[in-house]
């Protein structure tokens, strides 16, 4: 194991372990994402449990609503009481109450189940957008910076023509020319946006195919893919990582923005942007469908920003 | 210089090429086309008889093969001529040339303020780091990089202009602007700014900031500052200008590469006040699938963009007399 990999994998924790800020923003990200996966469980309309005349049921799971039940029966409830997408119209903008902590929307529904299933929505988008990213940019980087020549050629004139489009435009008009959905964001984000991970992982190669451990990897009968993979990309891939982490909360942000604009999630699928979408509707009388979904976001974006921070604060330690 | 400009010159050209075949073949690759976006608008829905579909399709040259229409595109392109819009049949350039100051106005306020505020903020910062004015900017910073504009631009809008009545909710000027006088009219502008302005600025900010900030830090461990303080030179002095100019040779890069944003402006901030400028007409020439004028937008923010960088690079060496054209340090 050379020393640069050690590097790479023990200082980002040491970092971590460092600070209550990169603390506070792990246990928020790792909060959200268990929020994210345990939404079926904490908002449902449905009895996570019931026993009636026919035994033991999940209408929760199963999906089936359970329709008609004899008072007498024994239900065990989420948490929050409520469907993400269930409409109750008579029951449309209420101010936060008991019954519903966070309000109701313009359609009635309740926006803290909505709230739990956005969650979702947006770290599966953020996460997925920046692994694209991710693996995307470090292996076209790691190409360019191996090989040279014709293959960074034609890597840093695609970056340059990919440079040229402002970011927003680019993804707004893939998103919108194609159907939107999950998926067409999670690619419209994340193929736009290796542009920087390529130029550094690219910047690292052409350092690092000069060093004594390429050439002895190389004399020992070494195929270039091994030496990619094995030799250099471990001691590139440190940086990268931060920008990663900065690009969860971007591509978060960029979510939002699109369907706050309509051109994101389609309906009735929840997301933190669509909630936000129905303030600019009804602004000035509604402020809970802003707050609390803003505070989500600027919440998660912020958590991503910290991480990175603290991941290059404890790689470099030098920069403060 | 002459061969630096002549291969730089030709990488900008290929690189163009690039963006416009791309974007022309993307957009023509999607379903749904202009026509069936008419047929809408127009009432007359999906049944239209297939002769008046064909008819329209060829107004629009869209029945020929899409290499024959970006030739054609391409050749109108060399007489300055961007098309018509599918929409309202306007010249592209017209809208687009009536949109421009509108954008300018707003994007260029927000760049100045952003920039005359963080530059202060950064420098003041890097010279007492540690200073509790450095820690606190720092998390401010980080915070304010991280607000969704939407949601800032929202809650103002709520407070200051529904709940208070502050500023215009939206649009740049009033309704009755062309009745107001010369200096009225002034101030209608300026009013209509603030929030747009606020809004795209404070992220501006903070990034600026951010920068400023850390390429000073980089600077004040030089050794010829060491030097400088051993000669005996004031602190304000080192830090003002024996620093500062170095610190500044990065930012030429960077605003370099925020000017072409001057141009393309922002789409939400636009949208969201209804501020009628580039940003806004983009998105809604998106939406309707108005193909001339996203190819327009697009020329007009890759031509923007390559000028910028061409133009940054050959000032490098202006700012930097140790760099040579062309990049290496001597």
């Amino acid at each position: 194991m050379t020393p640069g990999r050690q590097a790479a994998l023990t200082s980002p924790t040491a970092g971590l372990q460092r600070g209550w800020a990169s603390r506070l923003a792990v246990t928020w990200l790792v909060l959200v994402a268990l929020i994210a996966l345990g939404r079926n469980f904490l908002a449902n309309g449905e009895p996570l449990l019931l026993r009636d005349d026919r035994g033991w049921s999940s209408p929760a799971l199963s999906g089936r609503p359970s329709g008609e039940r004899s008072p007498d029966a024994f239900t065990l409830r989420a948490p929050v009481a409520h469907s993400p997408n269930a409409v109750q119209i008579d029951r449309r903008l209420e101010a936060p109450s008991r019954a519903h902590p966070m309000g109701t929307d313009e359609l009635g529904r309740d926006v803290l189940a909505r709230m739990i299933h956005g969650a979702a929505v947006s770290l599966a988008i953020g996460a997925a957008a920046a692994g694209i990213a991710l693996l995307l940019g470090s292996l076209l980087g790691a190409l360019a910076g191996y090989y040279g020549g014709l293959a960074d050629w034609i890597i840093s004139r695609s970056i340059e023509v990919l440079v040229c489009f402002p970011f927003l435009f680019l993804v707004l008009a893939l998103v919108a020319l194609f159907r939107p959905s999950v998926m067409t964001l999670i690619l419209a984000l994340g193929l736009t946006s290796w542009t920087s991970e390529a130029r550094l992982v690219r910047g690292e190669f052409l350092r690092l195919r000069e060093m004594e451990f390429t050439d002895a990897a190389r004399a020992s009968g070494a195929r270039d893919w091994r030496i990619i993979m094995r030799h250099l990309m471990p001691n590139a891939i440190a940086p990268v990582i931060v920008l990663a982490s900065f690009g969860v909360g971007s591509a978060i942000l960029v979510e939002s923005a699109l369907s706050f604009l309509g051109l994101g999630v389609p309906l009735p699928t929840a997301s933190w942007g669509s909630i936000l979408s129905a303030a600019d509707d009804y602004m000035g009388h509604a402020w809970w469908l802003a707050l609390f979904p803003g505070l989500a976001i600027f919440g998660t974006v912020v958590a991503c920003n910290v991480l990175g921070e603290s991941i290059r604060g404890a790689l470099n330690p030098k920069g403060k | 210089m002459a061969a630096w400009l002549g291969r730089r010159l030709a990488y900008a050209l290929l690189t163009f090429f690039g963006i416009t075949v791309a974007v022309f073949f993307l957009i023509r690759a999607v379903p749904g086309d202009p026509v069936t976006y008419h047929l809408m608008q127009s009432g007359r829905g999906l049944s239209a008889p297939p002769e008046v579909i064909e008819q329209i399709r060829r107004t629009h040259r869209l029945d020929r093969p899409v290499t024959v229409q970006y030739a054609y595109w391409l050749a109108d392109l060399a007489r300055l001529d961007l098309g018509r819009s599918f929409v309202d049949r306007r010249p592209v350039r017209d809208r687009i040339l009536e949109k421009l100051p509108n954008t300018l106005l707003l994007n260029g306020a927000a760049l100045l303020l952003a920039l005359m505020l963080a530059l202060p903020a950064g420098i003041f910062g890097a010279a007492r780091p540690g200073h509790w004015f450095d820690r606190a900017s720092g998390v401010i910073f980080l915070l304010l990089y991280s607000l969704p504009a939407f949601w800032v631009a929202l809650l103002l809008m709520d407070l200051l202009s529904v709940r208070l009545g502050w500023f215009p909710l939206l649009g740049a000027t009033s309704g009755n602007y062309s009745d107001l006088s010369g200096f009225e009219k002034l101030g209608d502008r300026l009013w209509h700014m603030v929030l747009p302005v606020a809004t795209l600025a404070y992220g501006q900010f903070a990034f600026f900031a951010r920068f400023t900030r850390s390429s000073m830090r980089e600077v004040m461990g030089a050794e010829y500052l060491t030097a400088a303080r051993a000669r005996g030179v004031g602190e304000r002095r080192l830090i003002l200008s024996h620093a500062l100019r170095n610190a500044l040779i990065p930012m030429v890069t960077v605003l370099g590469v925020s000017v072409p944003v001057l141009l393309s402006g922002s789409v939400i901030v636009e949208t969201l006040f209804a501020w009628d400028g580039l940003g806004r007409m983009y998105y809604m020439a998106v939406l309707a699938r108005d193909y001339p004028v996203v190819m327009g937008m697009t020329v007009l923010t890759a031509l923007a963009t390559l000028a910028a960088y061409l133009i940054t690079d050959a000032l490098y060496p202006v700012v930097d007399p140790r760099v040579r054209v062309g990049g290496e340090r001597s």
